[in-house]
């Protein structure tokens, strides 16, 4: 009985840049006779997606899988779903996989939610003994008893994600791989899988589980690797792996302008957060303070002015902004100019959020407007509200009301 | 207990029996799926099964039975032509729809992994019901010529076979094609087209002079349509040049799972 759930050896993946989609037969065949005549074509060509990945994951361990868009998570996944193979290396699982990189793989509209439940069921590798005997189950689960048989197609989109999740939430393998499904469906739906998931680990499963969501990862997982430029970076306990991930010079929580839009009168040119010992810092405990860094450029003066902020929620509503005029405070010009924003301690719950940065005049509209930048995650430390988090949505703002009883 | 292992440097061509037999459900669901979703929101539903083959059936009178009145044998015309298009229709109906069902399951072999080889051998199985309704069509207009079938008929399940190996070969080349090169989607129609002129279905193999006989019986389809016309009505003898057919249908087969299992590697990266 061997140990390990995952061993991965050398993993390395690459593609031929601009050759990887299929070709015209004319392209191929006048490539075929330029490299009889050239001799071999040349390695320039080639995109290491991937390059010498080793680890081991443990039987009941849940592994998470972090890192920058493009750092090679998805490529890491597919591999190990089987859906393409690594050029070079080796990976060897033990037990039953199930590979979820999205939810209603196969999904046709025309069939019944019934007939749907069956087909994604068993194209996810269930028996259809299996689906059948599971199926009231996740018909409940799933909340749309009474459209079961009506055809997908006359499902809202809400019906159709929460149908499909129930399918992905009955399977029962030893090993299951996680694409950033949970980035689907309404919140209420989406904590209730998370808490099946955690299920799901609890009851001594592997997991891999790719996502953006700091909070889900830490929550879920125990072990983490961080890849980079396809390489890993770090592996390890999740905690540190999300600390190092976050707390790089080029993490998430920086917005850095490269170069001056030269069209714009002012220019954001850098947006990061902080904790209160002016640390960058992207992972807050909600009675920290939370610091928003902006620096910004302008070649003018303009007058009527304002700078603001807004904090998003994780589904990219706006909870709140806070707005002030730049006509009371000296602007440099040609210099970098800064305003850090408090945003107070016990304001934001348990959660993922991200930033608005603008310039704007209140009456004609933005100069510079910097949406959904600088993601950080707000986790609870222990209110009396923490017991909800994974069950149950009890708001984005935490707000101390007044209660009187006669 | 499940074991996967995945090695770049050892390369597999074995097709893995029990891996496709472990996946059996799927090769039914996906079969059921394709027969739901064909008559989904028709008027007439299955009907189109029986229309379309009896509509072709009667162009197919007119012009070679009554306009050009080929030699059949002693066969009547419409006994004659039906019997060839029941083994055709199949033909083509496989070789089309399996053909380009990997480009159309793209979605699917990108997100999930299962032995990709069951899409295309799903369409042999949604096949057979437009199969069995012309069948089913050509027993009542033997019935009605007074044509008894003799023992001869259980060779006709040996021609189904063949017809089974030759579609599933070819739609397997195809579907493969395709997805290296996306010209065979142009292709596919005029092959099915072609097919009808050069395969003996509206016409006996007796108009082929002899000399050309030996290139005729290189579509697979071509011994396959006489052999299956045989085993139900008789008529002429068959000759030897049959055997090329069936020798091909098999080696189209074999061929086809093999340049299948090589491609299968880089479908999900190229599709």
């Amino acid at each position: 009985m061997s140990e390990f759930a995952v061993k991965v050896e050398r993993l390395s993946k690459y593609y031929q840049i601009g050759n990887t989609r299929s070709a015209s037969l004319r392209e191929s065949i006048s490539a075929r006779i330029k490299s009889f005549t050239k001799g071999k074509s040349s390695e320039k060509g080639i995109f290491w997606a991937l390059d010498d990945i080793n680890f081991t994951l443990k039987k009941g361990v849940a592994m998470g899988i972090i890192g920058n868009n493009g750092a090679g998570k998805s490529t890491l996944l597919k591999i190990l779903s089987r859906i393409t193979e690594p050029s070079k290396g080796r990976f060897e699982m033990n037990g039953k996989v199930s590979s979820l990189l999205e939810v209603g793989t196969g999904f046709h509209p025309e069939l019944t939610g019934r007939e749907n439940v069956y087909l994604n069921g068993t194209i996810l590798g269930m028996k259809r003994r299996e689906v059948k005997n599971k199926f009231d189950e996740i018909v409940t689960f799933s909340g749309v008893e009474k459209f079961i048989d009506t055809p997908v197609k006359h499902y809202s989109s809400g019906m159709k994600v929460r149908l499909a999740f129930a399918v992905a939430a009955h399977l029962e393998p030893e090993i299951l791989i996680i694409d950033e499904v949970l980035a689907v469906g309404d919140i209420e739906f989406q904590k209730k899988c998370l808490g099946k998931m955690n299920e799901v680990t609890g009851n001594g499963r592997s997991v891999l589980f790719v996502s953006h969501n700091m909070g889900a990862v830490s929550k879920l997982c125990d072990y983490g690797i961080l890849l980079q430029d396809g390489k890993v970076k770090k592996q390890g306990d999740i905690q540190e792996v999300i600390r190092d991930y976050t707390n790089k010079a080029t993490s998430s929580n920086l917005y850095l302008k490269e170069s001056l839009e030269n069209d714009k009168s002012h220019n954001i040119v850098r947006v990061y957060t902080t904790n209160s010992n002016q640390q960058s810092e992207s992972y807050f405990k909600h009675d920290e303070n939370i610091f928003l860094h902006i620096e910004f450029v302008a070649s003018e003066l303009v007058r009527d002015l304002n700078i603001c902020i807004s904090v998003y929620n994780d589904i990219g509503r706006a909870i709140f902004t806070s707005d002030r005029s730049l006509e009371n405070y000296k602007i440099g010009i040609e210099c970098i100019n800064k305003a850090i924003v408090k945003i107070p301690a016990n304001l934001l719950t348990n959660g993922e959020y991200s930033f608005l940065a603008a310039i704007h005049n209140p009456y004609s509209g933005a100069i510079e407007y910097l949406e959904y930048i600088c993601p950080i995650s707000v986790q609870d430390n222990g209110t009396p509200y923490l017991k909800y988090v994974g069950r149950w949505f009890h708001g984005d703002v935490f707000v101390d009301c007044h209660w009187d009883f006669s | 207990m499940n074991r996967i292992i995945v090695d770049a440097d050892k390369s597999s061509f074995s097709l893995n029996i029990r891996e496709l037999l472990s996946y059996r459900d799927l090769f039914y669901v996906l079969s059921y799926r394709d027969l739901r979703v064909r008559y989904a929101q028709t008027f007439l539903g299955l009907l189109w099964a029986g229309i379309q083959p009896i509509a072709t059936l009667m162009i197919l009178t007119l012009i070679f039975g009554r306009a050009i009145s080929v030699d059949t044998g002693g066969i009547p015309y419409p006994l004659f032509a039906l019997a060839g298009m029941t083994v055709w229709n199949y033909f083509s109906f496989v070789m089309a729809q399996s053909g380009s069902s990997i480009i159309l399951a793209q979605e699917m072999v990108k997100k999930i992994y299962f032995p990709r080889i069951i899409i295309p051998f799903s369409k042999g199985i949604v096949g057979f019901v437009d199969f069995l309704i012309t069948f089913l069509f050509l027993m009542v207009l033997m019935f009605y010529y007074n044509y008894t079938p003799t023992i001869r008929i259980l060779y006709s399940l040996l021609f189904i076979l063949l017809t089974v190996l030759a579609s599933l070969g070819v739609g397997v080349w195809l579907s493969a094609l395709t997805i290296r090169y996306r010209d065979f989607q142009h292709i596919v129609p005029f092959m099915v087209q072609l097919g009808l002129y050069v395969t003996p279905i509206a016409y006996p193999s007796t108009l082929i002079p002899e000399k050309y006989l030996l290139y005729y019986y290189i579509n697979p389809m071509a011994g396959i349509v006489e052999g299956f016309r045989w085993s139900l009505i008789g008529g002429l003898p068959l000759n030897q040049y049959v055997y090329i057919s069936f020798v091909c249908a098999f080696l189209l087969f074999i061929s086809g799972l093999i340049y299948f299992k090589r491609t299968e590697k880089i479908i999900a990266d190229i599709v």
